[in-house]
């Protein structure tokens, strides 16, 4: 890419070499937007939730209402 | 805007989360029936409890199955709980009214949801239903002084058999 054609680039426009001048090098495979497939991610951040709503429930229904007499009015 | 599948997903389970959070909350309160304390005790003059209903604090029997309890927090004992333990009896609907004489204390039920703020020149009043017999330990929750970690009272939950209303004030 010469330097003139980096002149013709518009500003705000979606390639711009700007950003992604230099990192053409290490691209090995271009893949699409959905073709992206964080799996290992996807399993961590489910196991949180999971974690998450265990504990909401022990705390809510076993830890608080559970450990009655309460305040009923 | 082109929003990953995954990310779809996500939303949607963290929207579902934040409903089961209040629906739970809202069971809590309309189901298990759990109320929190409002301003609906009043206020009254901290410099002159004589002359109200905590001039002679202790247990009343206000209504079939139901008695009403007067408790002044004081640096550093509850009247009555410290000296006395508060006595009431099993199966009946007990209405608290705590109240402090000095500094802000704490009414906290040891292992209970009962635990209220006792504030000069305001009532806490709050109702309880007391199951079956037990013995329960009362501390402050708020620092109140040096004698703070001393401050406890005891509530005793007796079996209806064994309840008198005179020997509970006594």
């Amino acid at each position: 890419m010469s330097t003139e054609d980096v002149a013709e680039v518009q500003p705000g426009s979606v390639e711009s070499p700007a950003e992604t001048a230099g990192l053409d090098d290490g691209i090995e495979r271009e893949i699409d937007h959905d073709e992206f497939d964080p799996i290992g991610t996807v399993i961590l951040i489910g196991m949180y939730m999971l974690i998450l709503i265990i504990m909401w429930t022990l705390m809510y229904f076993v830890e608080f209402l559970g450990h009655g007499p309460s305040i009923i009015g | 805007m082109d929003i990953h599948r995954y990310e779809k997903i996500w939303i949607g389970i963290s929207l579902l989360f934040v409903l089961g959070l209040i629906a739970t909350v809202t069971y809590g309160a309309v189901g298990a029936g759990v109320k929190t304390i409002g301003n609906q005790g009043g206020t009254v003059n901290p410099n002159d409890l004589q002359n109200t209903p905590f001039g002679n604090p202790g247990v009343r029997k206000v209504g079939p199955n139901h008695y009403a309890v007067y408790v002044v927090a004081r640096q550093f004992y509850y009247q009555p709980g410290t000296g006395k333990p508060i006595t009431v009896p099993a199966g009946s609907d007990v209405t608290f009214y705590v109240t402090s004489a000095d500094v802000i204390h704490g009414f906290e039920v040891v292992d209970t949801n009962i635990n209220s703020m006792a504030i000069p020149g305001e009532v806490s009043k709050f109702t309880v239903h007391f199951d079956k017999p037990a013995k329960y330990g009362i501390i402050c929750n708020e620092y109140c002084g040096v004698g703070h970690g001393s401050m406890q009272g005891r509530l005793n939950v007796v079996p209806q058999s064994q309840f008198n209303l005179t020997e509970a004030n006594q």
